[in-house]
């Protein structure tokens, strides 16, 4: 996360003026302490700076050991969490997969999708409907690649005739793209299992016991670097350039449609994972948990969390909303959590827009001192 | 041989017309100053030819190749590009980095690859905002974030620019050493239209002057012969002036 390309600072700082003041002396005062640690560290971080640092972002040392950290602490889960931190890092790594999908392209480009629920969904009930509609025998290798490409062409489908659009119209198309699938699955309930939904898919159960965390956190990993490696490119810089000034690109001789087009591709492909692995995780589709659009605006509020524009925000947004979610909420009951859990997303909109960990990022940034 | 042939260009916003059956053309290495009062259609017929507005009716065309239905990152690809007469830079990147989106490949499978730091940094040069290249837009003083554009637009290497009003907003002094400066890029072989809506800063720097009013092709000549021509004098009596 070079400066280079964590260009939703520009904005942020602005806005967090004052607020940003008060804590600066403070991160001043602690940089005393930090940045000798800082500097400790700096000789591992410069070596991945000079190897992976281009394809990744650069970053201090601190900021690598924050990474590191929770990479490492992530992987080994299987073998020192409990059993609901476990179930709970299954979810989170999907809704990940789904947080930092939905920022490729709606936090990159600024075109905000409220409908995201439908590419997931879609491939979701692809999986379910080969199964229980054409043979239940078919096999993953099978399902899975037909179950993504349907997610591309419903992607397609959305983001050819709407990008054209500017303003609310292209949000409005993705959010009536979601209520229009969702009403159609009850008239079409021969096939679709109507409000019941359609079983029958195999679930993660059927694995190996450590092996079930690595099926939904391998694929996260992967998506997550791909992810990395496109928003720290070019392509990136000319996704973020679209969102702040479009026409603008267009004067460069970019074609900023094409561009678009392009970022909903990269979103679509991982959404319609996610939703295979979600279907796999319980084995049964239902509108209410794979379509309603309430999933659509959950992502969004994940990546706003986190910090949109970065990929790892929006992941790091993911897992703080599920494990809040199902491990410290969990012994309330539904509505009081949800309650609790959009009163913390409003006042994280509110006081720290930028995100929490960009927040946090740039933090550490300031507390390790110079970078060289 | 000329580069740019605006031919019997007509634009129509409903019932309004912009621009009615104007042509004029651009020759190899010349600066053409386009220039009519507030509202006459000059930066109408930018728009048309950068394919920003589709066009009424007529034809452009570039180097022989008509561009007429172009979009816009096609025709700055055929290399002609426009300094616009908003600044819009974009405030989240650095100065570098605003010239640097200017040099990426159109392409989607282009990870890597846009003009180097010594690229970026000659390109900031030749417009004199090398000094600049780390700072944000919104740190630059006036002249220089038009300066910026200037540079953004040189990014793409174009074989010819369109300025629209570059001196706009600049004391004498800004207004000199920027005429100096495109006056350079001429002798490096660019062609240029200038347009303004006076004559002021276009006396010494343009060869031609083409006048349009109300949409209309009014006088062309030396500048020296349209400050004399009387049907351009009246038509700026409404006006502010020559």
């Amino acid at each position: 996360m070079s400066s280079e390309t964590d260009t939703g600072r520009g904005i942020g700082g602005r806005v967090s003026g004052a607020a940003g003041r008060v804590g600066g002396a403070a991160v001043d005062g602690l940089s005393t302490v930090t940045e000798p640690v800082d500097r400790a560290l700096r000789p591992i971080a410069t070596v991945y700076n000079r190897t992976l640092g281009g394809y990744f972002g650069e970053m201090n040392g601190l900021q690598f050991v924050l990474l590191v950290g929770a990479f490492l602490g992530l992987v080994t889960i299987p073998f020192w969490g409990n059993y609901t931190l476990v179930q709970a890092t299954w979810l989170a790594c999907i809704w990940g997969i789904f947080a930092m999908s939905w920022d490729i392209q709606s936090g990159y480009t600024g075109y905000i999708s409220f409908g995201h629920s439908v590419l997931s969904g879609g491939a979701a009930y692809t999986t379910a409907m080969l199964l229980n509609n054409v043979n239940a025998e078919l096999p993953m290798r099978i399902t899975i690649p037909i179950s993504v490409l349907i997610a591309l062409i419903i992607g397609l489908a959305i983001a050819l005739p709407s990008l054209r659009l500017s303003g609310p119209y292209f949000s409005l198309i993705t959010f009536v793209a979601v209520l229009i699938f969702y009403r159609l699955i009850r008239p079409l309930s021969e096939y679709t299992g109507g409000e019941t939904g359609l079983g029958g898919i195999e679930t993660v159960y059927s694995t190996d016991p450590v092996m079930r965390t690595y099926a939904f956190m391998i694929p996260m990993l992967l998506i997550a670097a791909a992810l990395l490696i496109v928003a720290r490119s070019n392509i990136g810089l000319i996704l973020v350039a679209i969102r702040e000034n479009e026409s603008a690109v267009e004067a460069a001789g970019i074609n900023a449609t094409k561009f678009k087009i392009w970022s909903f591709v990269l979103s679509s492909i991982p959404m319609g994972i996610g939703g295979v692995l979600l279907a796999h995780r319980f084995g049964t589709v239902t509108p209410g948990a794979f379509v309603v659009v309430d999933n659509s605006i959950e992502m969004i509020a994940m990546a706003v969390v986190g910090g949109m524009g970065s990929i790892l925000g929006p992941l790091g947004g993911a897992f703080l909303v599920i494990m809040l979610e199902d491990v410290v909420l969990s012994g309330f009951e539904s509505e009081i959590k949800w309650s609790i859990l959009w009163l913390i997303v409003l006042l994280i909109l509110v006081f720290a827009r930028d995100g929490l960990f960009r927040k946090l990022w740039h933090g550490l940034d300031r507390l390790g001192g110079d970078r060289r | 041989m000329s580069v740019l042939e605006v031919d019997g260009l007509t634009k129509k916003f409903g019932g309004l017309v912009a621009v009615d059956d104007f042509s004029f053309e651009v020759g190899e290495g010349e600066i053409v100053g386009l220039i009519g009062p507030n509202g006459s259609g000059k930066s109408t017929v930018f728009n048309c030819i950068m394919g920003i507005y589709g066009v009424t009716d007529g034809a452009i065309r570039f180097n022989g190749t008509d561009i007429t239905d172009d979009s816009t990152h096609e025709v700055v690809n055929k290399g002609l590009s426009r300094v616009s007469q908003e600044s819009n830079p974009i405030d989240s990147m650095s100065v570098a980095g605003n010239i640097k989106l200017f040099t990426l490949p159109n392409s989607i499978v282009s990870l890597r690859g846009g003009a180097s730091e010594e690229e970026i940094y000659d390109y900031a040069a030749r417009i004199d905002i090398e000094e600049h290249l780390h700072e944000m837009p919104d740190e630059l003083p006036h002249a220089d974030v038009r300066r910026l554009e200037i540079a953004k637009s040189l990014a793409t290497e174009p074989e010819m620019m369109l300025l629209d009003e570059p001196f706009a907003g600049m004391n004498q002094a800004e207004i000199t050493e920027l005429a100096d400066q495109i006056e350079r890029f001429r002798e490096q072989g660019m062609s240029m239209v200038v347009v303004d809506h006076n004559m002021g800063g276009l006396m010494d720097l343009v060869d031609r002057i083409v006048v349009l009013n109300n949409g209309d092709f009014l006088a062309e000549g030396t500048p020296e012969e349209i400050a004399e021509n009387e049907q351009v004098q009246e038509a700026y009596l409404a006006g502010e002036g020559l």
